[in-house]
């Protein structure tokens, strides 16, 4: 008779008010042998204080690339059941909005090909299935796809796009994020499901400047909703504000970056500097029934936000600081394709559009693509004179006059 | 995006490019066989759907003839 | 076959009617307390109720909120960015009941408006295979620690940590108010007879991010231009036999003062104050400990509003350094490829 596994370190994390992974794994293990054999695995890990797994091998489904990671324990001896412990990443509804129905139809059809562990969701968005074997990813695929789901990117692909709550429950909401990131998704099937390129793509789009999706941070495409006209003040819902105990002048114009606020506390109104303003929010936040953004909406797009790996983090630059964005979205998705072929081209293996950008120039990148420089994309210009002129704008030896003969030998 | 079927004769070349490679980029495909870009990549789908290449995602991903490279040793 | 390139199922059948009537159309939001939003649009409201979640979870998990969902909010719910569950519905009266069907279940309601919310994280010693450390231990033991900080919303501001158990921090830790980053010390052990055995050598030396990786063709395998290398564990996902995980060095860093947010500052990078705590499963004392102190020095010293990097920026970082008492050293002295940025180069600072 088999011994009932011991787990002495994991049973210590289900001590303690957070809900417990390891108690989520041995329910899973209830049913799943590869669950469990995970519980033994992990309690190995937590002895010796190293990982047990191995990545590589060509896992997938058929006509697609992307969406599967092979993962490989390195005791298979020990751990037969994980053997074979791969992922599957189930492309999201944007918003990771759901029924209980629709969550109910993904719970069961993993239920029955997998481990029953999950991640809800992913670093980049997808629904994690964690744990299957590689004869069968291709029945769970078919029967996700029959039930109205499909795997999202992995590997050198668009990564499946993300977006934040957007109109849909926000306010602040500057474009129809939602929309935005299904319709792109659809129409990029190909580039999300055939890696093709140099390395990763990530698209994300956040609706204003609070950005609740880190698309500056994350993303090689960040999307982030702006406006370009005045916010808009209603005085009397100022002057309720006022009324409730808020300090206006403290919280909210003392921490205007531009000091484009001013509270007029005898008369409790409020004013804006409107060409000072920089959009960043934060009066919004403070007193969202009193000040609106403008009406002019649109977004800021900015480029090549990445990871440490390799070049260091880079924070997003700004390329395009004002764009409409409205279904379908032509010329976001033109641009889009002048950027991927770009990149396609020049990039190295390996190399995000960021690393690229930084290796070559962004003069270099913004001539190629065709977007007109302007100063909202530096904090500050350049301080040293290494400019490199194009040859169109230089004289030509030819076109000079003979030098002045030098005085001496 | 529909981008209509790929070229034949750009198939046939890229399984004869891969037979004689363990795996290979895409990119490194074309130049190889001295095809477009673009029309490689919809080659490569082509042949992934008819399960005669395969995807391979090790640290960026490459294209390889179906069967060629097994799970890590 | 099943048909492929399906595309994501569309949002739009999962969204309530009370969203569908307002979508587009919201006028504000209150924060009602800890854990529950109240939007309101002009047909009516909708209360968000927040719940964190362990983001490794069973399919039983799942079917259990949807339970939930099914019984207070018409099967309507959420996840958000940071592996949190949000149930939706438009009647008030179910508050309160869900609240409390939540903590019957034990699922903690909170993470919203100036509060902590939910560690974001990677997989670590579950499924990843050059992790540093694990990911989901160490975010429950420091939940735990925490948990307060979940549940009240009476901050300086809101408060983002984040986990990742290598430096590919697949978690983007890297702008978070406080980052709990894995990190190797040690280079990789060569295994040549694994390497000469499966290894396409090419794609191990291309794959090096700093080109520490050689080849070395008499040996049929691979040498190692020590110095170069940065730990990254790029050349173990190429092949098993450059060994990277080192039980005896490897650990844990902590960096603070990121934002992603456009709110009064610029978005920024989490920085360095601890190089180095040891990996002590199960709970890791050391971390948890260390998370703790920051975060209990920012709420005690923070001005209202300040997120912990803006309350750093302006106390300035070698103040932070005294009030928070850690120690300082030439490992927080940045010396990769943007170092030079970090250096003061003003006579004006304090102590």
């Amino acid at each position: 008779m088999e011994e009932e596994r011991k787990t002495p370190r994991l049973d210590e994390l289900e001590r303690g008010p957070w809900p417990s992974f390891v108690t989520e794994i041995k329910r899973a293990a209830v049913k799943s042998e590869a669950a469990d054999d995970l519980l033994g695995l992990l309690e190995k890990s937590y002895e010796d204080k190293v990982g047990h797994w191995k990545h590589g091998g060509i896992v997938g489904v058929k006509g697609y690339g992307g969406g599967v990671i092979g993962r490989y324990t390195d005791m298979p001896e020990e751990f037969p059941h994980l053997r074979e412990f791969h992922t599957m990443r189930l492309n999201q509804p944007s918003g990771w909005f759901y029924t209980s129905e629709a969550l109910r139809k993904i719970c069961d059809i993993w239920e029955k090909h997998g481990s029953g562990l999950t991640n809800f969701h992913g670093s980049t968005g997808d629904v994690i299935l964690l744990g299957t074997t590689t004869s069968e990813l291709q029945p769970t695929f078919d029967e996700f796809s029959d039930a109205g789901f499909d795997l999202g990117g992995s590997g050198s692909d668009l990564r499946s796009p993300s977006c934040c709550v957007g109109p849909g429950r926000c306010e602040f909401a500057c474009y129809d994020t939602l929309d935005m990131c299904f319709d792109l998704t659809n129409e990029y099937q190909d580039e999300l499901h055939r890696p093709m390129w140099p390395y990763k793509f990530k698209i994300k789009m956040s609706g204003c400047a609070n950005d609740c999706v880190a698309a500056i941070a994350r993303a090689d495409l960040s999307v982030i909703g702006t406006w370009r006209d005045c916010i808009r003040i209603d005085q009397d819902e100022v002057k309720a504000y006022a009324a409730g105990g808020l300090d206006i002048q403290t919280a909210v114009c003392d921490k205007c970056p531009t000091r484009a606020l001013h509270f007029n506390a005898r008369s409790g109104e409020l004013s804006v500097d409107g060409e000072d303003c920089s959009r960043c929010m934060h009066c919004v936040n403070v007193m969202t029934k009193a000040i609106r953004q403008g009406r002019e909406k649109g977004a800021t797009l900015l480029i090549g936000a990445k990871s440490t790996i390799v070049k260091s983090a880079f924070l997003s630059w700004v390329v395009v600081p004002f764009m409409k964005l409205e279904s379908p979205y032509t010329e976001f998705k033109e641009l889009l394709s002048r950027i991927w072929d770009w990149w396609d081209e020049n990039g190295k293996t390996r190399e995000r559009i960021g690393e690229l950008i930084y290796r070559v120039g962004m003069g270099e990148f913004l001539r190629a693509v065709g977007l007109p420089p302007v100063p909202q994309m530096v904090f500050r210009p350049r301080a040293n004179p290494y400019v490199f002129w194009p040859e169109d704008e230089i004289v030509k030896q030819e076109q000079q006059a003979a030098p002045p003969e030098s005085g001496q030998e | 995006m529909d981008k209509g079927p790929a070229n034949p004769e750009i198939k046939e070349k890229v399984l004869q490019y891969l037979d004689t490679v363990e795996k290979a980029k895409s990119k490194d495909i074309a130049k190889a066989i001295g095809e477009e870009k673009g029309a490689v990549d919809l080659a490569v789908k082509e042949l992934s759907m008819e399960d005669k290449v395969e995807y391979l995602y090790i640290t960026t991903t490459f294209v390889a003839l179906k069967g060629k490279v097994g799970a890590p040793a | 076959m099943a048909k492929t390139d399906k595309g994501p199922p569309d949002y739009r059948q999962f969204l309530p009617p009370i969203i569908k009537e307002n979508y587009g159309k919201w006028k504000y939001h209150e924060h009602v307390k800890p854990g529950v939003l109240k939007h309101v649009g002009e047909t009516g409201e909708l209360y968000s109720i927040r719940v964190g979640s362990p983001r490794l979870v069973s399919v039983d998990f799942i079917r259990d909120i949807c339970d939930l969902a099914d019984e207070f909010c018409d099967g309507h719910l959420r996840f958000t960015s940071r592996n949190n569950i949000e149930f939706l519905t438009p009647d008030q009266a179910k508050v309160d009941p869900l609240i409390e069907a939540c903590r019957a279940k034990g699922l903690p309601v909170g993470g919203t408006g100036k509060a902590m919310s939910n560690i974001v994280h990677t997989q670590g010693w579950i499924h990843c295979h050059t992790p540093a450390t694990d990911a989901s231990g160490i975010v429950k033991a420091v939940m735990d620690d925490l948990f307060e900080y979940f549940t009240r919303d009476d901050l300086p501001n809101k408060l983002t940590v984040a986990m990742a158990c290598c430096l590919n921090m697949c978690g983007a830790v890297h702008c978070s108010d406080i980052a709990i980053l894995g990190v190797h010390r040690t280079v990789p052990r060569i295994n040549h007879d694994i390497i000469r055995k499966g290894t396409e050598i090419p794609s191990l030396v291309a794959c090096c991010p700093t080109a520490a990786i050689r080849p070395d063709p008499k040996n049929k395998s691979v040498s190692l231009h020590n110095a170069r290398c940065m730990y990254c564990g790029n050349c173990y996902t190429m092949s098993p036999g450059m060994e990277i995980m080192d039980a005896a060095n490897d650990g844990i860093a902590i960096l603070v003062g990121g934002k992603v947010s456009n709110a009064r500052s610029a978005p920024s990078f989490s920085r360095m104050v601890i190089p180095f705590l040891p990996n002590n499963p199960p709970r890791w004392p050391e971390t948890t400990e260390a998370v703790r102190h920051i975060v209990e020095i920012w709420v005690r010293q923070a001005r209202k509003g300040e997120r912990v990097g803006e309350w750093i920026e302006r106390i300035g970082w070698e103040r932070f350094f005294t009030l928070a008492d850690i120690p300082f050293s030439d490992k927080l002295i940045d010396d990769y490829v943007f170092s030079r940025e970090t250096y003061r180069t003003t006579a004006a600072f304090k102590y």
